[in-house]
């Protein structure tokens, strides 16, 4: 929801300076978008939809979320000249980073759950346990790369409660700016920068 | 009914290469933040 969030306010301001501008917006030239499509398959199956999550062992979801995840920093690479790129790839990165050194899931403590969930459903939880899509329940001691992990929370009166990591920050910058920048290689971008300044 | 069909055909005559290219770059955009990020969604919890 935060990352689609950031596409929409990416598009939303991409279109208003090019109104302002009086130049036409474009969609940014994705080289091999399909790529993307293949990569994410796995975790939509995997992890995403209800109806076949349950038949994956935990196991194969966390070997295909990997994999999912090094197919897309190949997409990364194949539009790397693009602006925005280079941010997304290093959110990517820095996600499949810390969910490889934590067995195939991003880790989260139960005191980040607990602001995400009623106290009588994290008690049905063990700690090991998946959590969510892509989260695996672990003790601040047992979860290595802690930093990066899911442990960013909103001000706690803010109505929307995600717990999110600083590789989903730099995802959400990397697809604003993409958005923003129209994809433009990253000399003109800075161009576009310039003129809006 | 004839009328209806007319205005399809003229809708669907307005969507053009451009316009594909649109939703499938936005589509593929927006499956690849679903794919790299990993965000823990709470929603809006009661208070």
């Amino acid at each position: 929801m935060i990352l689609l969030v950031a596409i929409l306010a990416g598009l939303v301001v991409g279109l208003s300076l090019a109104r302002l501008q009086k130049r036409p917006w474009t969609v940014p030239p994705l080289r091999k978008p399909w790529l993307v499509i293949i990569a994410f398959l796995p975790q939509f199956f995997n992890l995403y939809l209800p109806a076949t999550r349950t038949w994956v062992s935990d196991d194969w979801a966390a070997v295909s979320l990997i994999a999912s995840m090094t197919l897309l920093l190949v997409f990364c690479w194949f539009n790397r000249r693009l602006s925005g790129v280079r941010l997304l790839a290093l959110g990517l990165a820095i996600n499949l980073l810390v969910i490889v050194a934590n067995g195939g899931f991003m880790p989260i403590s139960p005191q980040t759950a607990s602001r995400l969930v009623l106290p009588e459903t994290l008690a049905r939880f063990v700690i090991g346990d998946r959590f969510g899509y892509k989260d695996i329940l672990l003790l601040p001691v047992q979860t290595r790369l802690i930093w990066l992990s899911d442990f960013l929370l909103p001000p706690e009166g803010f109505p929307y409660q995600v717990a999110f990591s600083l590789g989903d920050l730099f995802v959400a910058a990397g697809a604003f700016w993409l958005m923003v920048a129209q994809g433009k290689p990253l000399d003109a971008a800075k161009t576009i920068a310039k003129d809006n300044i | 009914m004839k009328t209806q069909f007319a205005q399809l055909f003229v809708v669907t005559q307005k969507i053009n290469r451009q316009h594909i290219q649109v939703v499938f770059v936005l589509l593929a955009l927006v499956l690849f933040v679903l794919g790299a990020g990993a965000p823990s969604d709470g929603g809006v919890l009661p208070r």
